[in-house]
């Protein structure tokens, strides 16, 4: 446990000192899929405040956050694109990891117990 | 000219991808990633053998009971639509379970913990009803639901309303939930085991908030909070606790609250030129026993045409052991309040891999119906080196496991 909050802290500095350096905004290559959206000169000044932009800010004008039309949506609406592809097939496999393991299954309500020796 | 059943369905299905904002539906179990109500009946059916592989002979004693647990399970179900903004759906399972279970610790010669077993005697049935319905509007969906399941000595009831919300021009999707179960224990066997009582029950109560969010036209990202909270009898009647020496065997005491959290994230992606489709999940779970798991998984869903798919996946799970996990207790050892030696309550790490098969096809000829056929296994090992934390003694209990799986579902 200690080992992996001390994994934890050491990512989240690096992640930290990345976004604060200048090679976020340098010659790093984004992964194509993010090819489409433009990223700002950093760093992007508010002309009111004069301030620097916060991240959100910048998401929300830069459409980083792309709203997916309806007309767009052909591949999430396929089957092995929804979290629960087969509905019985994830409720067995629920069903065994609680009784097998002390963790409840997360990311629902429901499910009944059971006297599982 | 009447167009045919499947030119009708091809036509809704190409609504739905237009309507649909292709979130998934946590909870309830149907297909409905759609704000719609569902557009066709299905009905599926699938037979899955869960076998336990035999006690290592090292990790009991000479000549003791070393077969586990077997289930089949049958799961039957039906879902359909009931109007243009109500779906309902009922699913049954059968299960037959017989075989061995872990009763109590205790050492060898050597001094290293080992397992007796429970004679092979336990022959119990499962049968488990669950009805669910949901409600769509414009900007979500209300779901709803409830089961009831019963075993030789135990019965459990249970209740659960969830919803959905979409904002953003439904690229977010904010859920959550609450639902009950209420369960009664009869142990077996209980006059002639001191340990066991003859009647307890135990409530539980759930809570869930959970926000997706589609990132682009091929993937979708969903985070969630799951709160559980238990009380009542929360022990196993069937487990004991030796005092070595003492030759005391004293009953299973757990706390008889239990507060559970979990996080959940998970993250789909479809990647269009190869046609394949990416699922990536981890959760971090904590509870007031101090049991503190991580559980990732990571399935890949590989399409050959537009009938044929394999779908392997791997998972990772580590759990840290209860406060109150003893193997056995020593005979100068005072006896804890609270004391299990339930192997599902030590610490451990298991790996698991499987593979699924799945062929879909239309029968133009009879009555245009799609048919879904998929055959699956998993294998799952657990073991003190693969977890988390270090181990130093892993419990003898630890179980390894194999799935096989066949069913056919089918939509009209």
């Amino acid at each position: 446990m200690k080992r992996a909050a001390r994994l934890g802290r050491a990512l989240a500095t690096a992640a930290a000192l990345f976004t604060q350096s200048a090679c976020a905004s340098m010659d790093f290559h984004w992964p194509h899929w993010f090819q489409d959206v433009k990223l700002p000169d950093f760093p992007a000044f508010d002309e009111y405040t004069e301030s620097p932009k916060s991240y959100v800010e910048i998401a929300l004008e830069h459409d980083f956050l792309v709203r997916v039309k309806p007309w767009e949506r052909a591949v999430l609406a396929r089957n092995d694109m929804s979290f629960d592809p087969d509905a019985l097939e994830s409720a067995r496999r629920n069903h065994t990891f609680f009784s097998k393991e002390a963790t409840m299954p997360g990311g629902s309500a429901g499910g009944g117990g059971c006297g599982c020796n | 000219m009447r167009r045919s059943r499947r030119e009708r369905r091809r036509e809704r299905a190409t609504l739905r991808a237009l309507t649909s904002s292709a979130l998934a539906l946590i909870g309830a179990a149907s297909k409905a990633s759609a704000d719609t109500a569902m557009d066709h009946f299905e009905t599926a059916y699938t037979f899955s053998n869960y076998s336990e592989d035999p006690l290592r002979s090292s990790k009991t004693i000479p000549g003791g009971e070393r077969t586990r647990y077997t289930i089949d399970t049958q799961q039957a179900s039906v879902a359909g639509p009931v109007t243009d903004w109500l779906d309902l759906g009922l699913v049954y399972t059968h299960e037959t379970m017989s075989g061995a279970s872990p009763w109590y610790v205790t050492n060898d010669a050597a001094g290293t913990p080992i397992q007796i077993m429970s004679g092979a005697t336990i022959q119990d049935t499962r049968d488990d009803l669950k009805l669910h319905g949901n409600y769509y509007t414009e900007e979500g969906r209300l779901g709803f639901g409830g089961g009831y399941s019963t075993e030789n000595d135990f019965t459990s009831k249970d209740f659960a309303v969830d919803g959905e919300l979409h904002f953003n021009e439904k690229n977010t999707t904010l859920s959550g939930g609450v639902a009950s179960s209420f369960d009664t224990i009869t142990p077996t066997q209980a006059d002639l085991y001191p340990t066991r009582p003859s009647y307890k029950s135990k409530q539980s109560y759930t809570g869930f908030l959970g926000l997706s969010q589609i990132i682009d036209r091929r993937s979708i990202i969903q985070g969630s909070f799951t709160y559980n909270m238990n009380f009542g009898y929360l022990s196993d009647p069937y487990k004991e606790t030796f005092q070595i020496g003492g030759h005391t065997q004293y009953g299973d005491f757990r706390p008889n609250t239990r507060h559970q959290f979990a996080f959940l994230l998970r993250y789909n992606r479809h990647i269009e030129e190869t046609e394949s489709t990416i699922h990536l999940s981890y959760q971090y779970y904590i509870d007031t026993w101090g049991v503190s798991s991580h559980t990732a998984e990571l399935a890949w869903y590989q399409n050959f045409g537009d009938s044929f798919q394999l779908a392997p996946l791997v998972r990772y799970y580590s759990q840290s052991k209860a406060d109150f996990y003893v193997p056995y207790l020593l005979l100068d050892q005072p006896r804890p309040e609270d004391m299990s030696s339930d192997y599902r309550l030590s610490a451990y790490g298991a790996l698991s891999f499987g593979l699924k098969a799945e062929y879909l096809f239309h029968t133009p000829w009879w009555r245009d119906i799609e048919w879904r056929a998929h055959a699956s296994f998993e294998r799952y090992l657990s073991s003190g080196d693969l977890s988390f934390s270090s181990v130093s003694v892993p419990a003898p209990g630890l179980v390894n496991f194999t799935i096989f799986s066949v069913g056919l579902s089918v939509a009209f």
